[in-house]
């Protein structure tokens, strides 16, 4: 991470490495960006994460993490309109959330500038899906721009905050993986200032779109998109590279960009290269004429066809006979993401050129290789979740069905666990379990993380017991927001702006919904009592055919283990006897700490000191008191 | 400042298990060739990989890198974290490529529960031999506990990876910005993890 002198520093033309969301971060001071408010979503993460650490030494600047994204968008949409210079930051998934206000928000348009940046995720690396939010723009009626590296990631948000205030439009700032967690040199710029407070000017006939308004807007914001259009023709965001007079012309943006450069390089080709910064509108005049000076465009993104598609839209609506070249013809993939490789092979096919490099050798050796045991992600050592998964298991054997949501808790789907059956969307954990509670007859255990709960737990939860469904939910509350790097959330006790404020109980809320069967557990003060919870709870779902929850309690091993390092105490390891261990495999086979692992000799198990967590789960976990603690 | 060097592009990949520092590892290396006046990229995977998962970090230092991805054969140098991940990067090595293995073996649940074989020592090192020859090991979690703290593993590695004089960047500068990229307390183990990795190397590659 990048330090926050950094990140802070007024040193103009400093050159400082960063990752391309901490130069969104930095981008915000430097574009005298008022409020930002988000909810953490990887790739998106660490622009909330820096501007937590940078928020209390900015002067006038608010920051939070907000409730969801739709919640996130509302508040910085309002504090545009307000009249100052506002953000939000979601990954692609979350932008749908938020999807409702941000309609809305081009219709009735701002005052100040307001930059949506949203992350996707080609490869799905952290995502339910790969969808691409450049749709967004183009169904919205927005203007979107799209940066291709660490240091556009900030050159194109001060333009795109100045695009927006021109045409008093919301602008989507659409970044990749790729781009957002990428390192490079970033050149350091003037901090603005940004003000204190701002009047609210009331307009209503344009900021509350009833249908009389909503009629009026909505050719306005044509209108605007035509403006916009016209900016995007002489935009330098749009701009051309190499010869004009050669035959190969490639259309490209994002992250995509770099690819084709290093393709280029590779091939030693002669090619035209159109980059395109801003990819709604197009510039559609200088497409064209960009289309009239080539024989062959190659058009090479991402996901979907949506340059492409429009391109041709271009070729045919001002009759340019040129061959188009992209996934359409199959000549490029339309999942995952690129590298230069993908690239280059396309680019070898299209024009009937030799592959530079060799790869079959490589292949060749690769088939050779001997099979790898896979190692996915895991709950961690010393994650309170494997304890409460635990107990859940042994309740129900494995016969129940568990919903589960969006956190580190869906790792819960891996065996031996395997206690996640059906997911959606953050917060589909307790209402998918509504669903299958109405219409099987089986036990319906679902799990949902503290922060999910808040995000977009509670209405499933309303629905739960307004219309009696009879499900068991797990709130696994590990204090934080953990998959995305430990923000605090609406139970934890602390803002964004590191205000300490009271915490909201998730008990208390849960009986404030009307729910009769509540209770809190602590999973390491007793497995037994854990499990006897979950068993007690299930038994009063079946009984009462009405939602229960306990809030399974425990802080994040990774801020335990924190803590510790902070603290430099180091509590006396945990070790297996092997006098004791009967190698009955239970600690290993259920239990599956990445602390524990198989003595092959002796077929007993063993626990790396360097990873264990000191949770101490497993002591109760073994049948035969062989799990001890040194002195 | 612009990298005016018309050197290669050197690729690095950095292969290891989520919790052993990979990130750490390449973004040092990355602000220390920065520190040099080159042009850098790195391409680190966050979120769901990072928990206790296989993590593959790259980093790319010359005038022409662009992208953060670093491709089939074309790495001059892997620094393996772990063997079986070492073997898993193992199609990017260029023909040419180096492999530093730190031979300490962090075991799959997957292999504890029975339901997969780690490969014998033996068939990890003909594998990687399949690749190149251009290859060294040692117990790099062991030289990081001698150096006082197993957490320092990361800084053995990149002072091996200096010492193959195939990071574009001098010993000195890269130790300094270590020692400044950690907190006092953890400073003078970490500068010591490194001096060891890099003396280590030295003797192997001799």
């Amino acid at each position: 991470m990048a330090k926050l002198e950094d990140l802070l520093d007024t040193t103009i033309g400093r050159r400082v490495l960063l990752l391309a969301n901490e130069a969104i971060a930095r981008g915000v001071l430097e574009a005298g960006v008022r409020l930002v408010a988000l909810y953490p979503g990887t790739p998106s993460s660490e622009i909330g994460n820096s501007l937590f650490k940078m928020a209390p030494h900015i002067p006038n600047f608010y920051f939070e993490f907000s409730t969801n994204e739709k919640v996130a968008l509302e508040v910085a949409g309002a504090a545009a309109i307000a009249g100052v210079r506002a953000m939000m930051v979601c990954k692609g998934p979350g932008l749908n959330v938020a999807a409702d206000p941000f309609f809305s928000l081009a219709y009735v348009g701002v005052r100040a500038g307001l930059v949506i940046v949203v992350a996707d995720d080609p490869g799905m690396w952290s995502s339910q899906n790969e969808n691409d939010s450049r749709y967004y723009a183009l169904m919205g009626n927005m203007p979107m721009v799209e940066p291709a590296d660490p240091a556009e990631a900030k050159s194109l948000l001060l333009a795109a905050y100045d695009l927006s205030e021109e045409l008093e439009l919301p602008v989507l700032f659409r970044t990749t993986t790729r781009v957002n967690h990428s390192r490079a040199g970033v050149e350091l710029g003037p901090i603005r200032d940004r003000p204190d407070k701002v009047e609210f000017v009331k307009e209503p006939f344009r900021f509350v779109p009833v249908p009389a308004v909503a009629r009026t807007r909505h050719p306005w914001l044509l209108k605007q998109m035509e403006q916009a259009r016209e900016i995007s023709e002489s935009s330098s965001l749009n701009f051309c590279i190499g010869r004009e007079e050669c035959e190969v012309g490639i259309i490209t943006s994002g992250v995509s960009y770099n690819y084709v450069l290093e393709a280029i390089q590779e091939l030693d080709l002669e090619a035209e290269v159109f980059k395109i910064g801003i990819t709604n509108p197009l510039p559609r005049d200088s497409i064209v004429d960009f289309l009239r000076r080539h024989k062959r465009i190659i058009v090479v993104e991402e996901l979907e066809p949506y340059l492409e598609r429009q391109v041709r839209a271009f070729a045919q609506h001002q009759d340019v006979a040129v061959n188009i070249y992209g996934k359409e013809d199959g000549l490029f993939p339309r999942v995952y993401e690129y590298s230069t490789q993908t690239v280059v092979d396309a680019l070898t096919k299209i024009l009937g050129r030799p592959a530079p490099i060799d790869l079959t050798s490589i292949q060749e050796k690769e088939k050779r290789l001997p099979d790898l045991p896979p190692r996915p992600p895991l709950l961690c050592p010393g994650c309170p979740h494997r304890a409460t998964y635990y107990a859940i298991r042994v309740v129900t054997r494995g016969k129940a069905v568990y919903p589960s949501d969006i956190g580190c808790y869906t790792l819960s789907i891996a065996p031996p666990l395997e206690t996640a059956d059906i997911l959606f969307d953050m917060g589909s954990s307790v209402t998918t379990a509504c669903g299958i509670a109405q219409v099987t007859g089986q036990d319906v255990v679902a799990t949902i993380g503290d922060s999910t709960f808040f995000a977009s737990g509670l209405p499933g939860l309303v629905n739960a017991v307004y219309n009696q469904h009879p499900i068991a939910l797990v709130v696994l509350d590990n204090r934080t927001t953990a998959m995305t790097g430990h923000q605090p959330h609406p139970g934890t006790g602390v803002t964004g702006m590191h205000q300490k404020v009271n915490p909201i109980d998730i008990e208390k809320v849960c009986r404030g919904l009307g729910v009769e069967w509540v209770r809190t557990v602590r999973p390491f003060e007793s497995l037994a009592k854990l499990v006897a919870d979950v068993r007690e709870m299930l038994e009063w779902v079946r009984e009462n055919k009405a939602p229960a929850v306990l809030v399974s309690r425990e802080p994040c091993a990774l801020l335990t283990a924190a803590e510790r390092r902070r603290s430099g105490e180091s509590p006396p390891p945990y070790y297996v006897d092997p006098e004791v261990c009967t190698a009955c495999g239970r600690c290993l086979n259920r239990f599956a700490c990445p602390a524990m692992y198989l003595d092959t000799e002796t077929g007993k198990a063993v626990i790396d000191e360097t990873l264990c967590n000191f949770c101490g789960v497993c002591v109760s976990v073994c049948p035969h008191g062989a799990i001890k603690r040194r002195e | 400042m612009t990298d005016t060097s018309n050197t290669r592009t050197e690729n690095i990949v950095i292969s290891g298990v989520g919790g052993q520092g990979v990130l750490t590892l390449a973004e040092i290396m990355a602000r220390t060739a920065l520190q040099e006046g080159r042009n850098v990229r790195v391409g680190e995977i966050h979120g769901m990989a990072q928990r206790g998962g296989h993590v593959v970090c790259t980093v790319r230092i010359g005038a022409e890198a662009y992208g953060p991805i670093v491709d089939h054969g074309t790495a001059q140098l892997i620094i393996g974290f772990e063997p079986i991940e070492t073997l898993r990067e193992i199609h990017l090595l260029h023909p040419d490529g180096f492999v530093i293995l730190n031979s300490h073996v962090q075991h799959p649940v997957a292999v504890s529960m029975g339901k997969a074989e780690y490969p014998p020592d033996d068939v990890i090192r003909e594998s990687i031999r399949m690749f190149t020859t251009r290859f060294v090991e040692f117990d790099a979690l062991e030289l990081a506990r001698q150096a006082g703290s197993s957490r320092s593993m990361n800084m053995v590695m990149f002072g091996a990876s200096v010492g193959t004089g195939l990071v574009p960047v001098s010993a000195s500068i890269a130790e300094n910005v270590v020692a400044e990229s950690f907190p006092e307390r953890f400073r003078e183990v970490n500068v010591r993890a490194f001096r060891t990795g890099l003396k280590t190397i030295r003797s192997l590659m001799r």
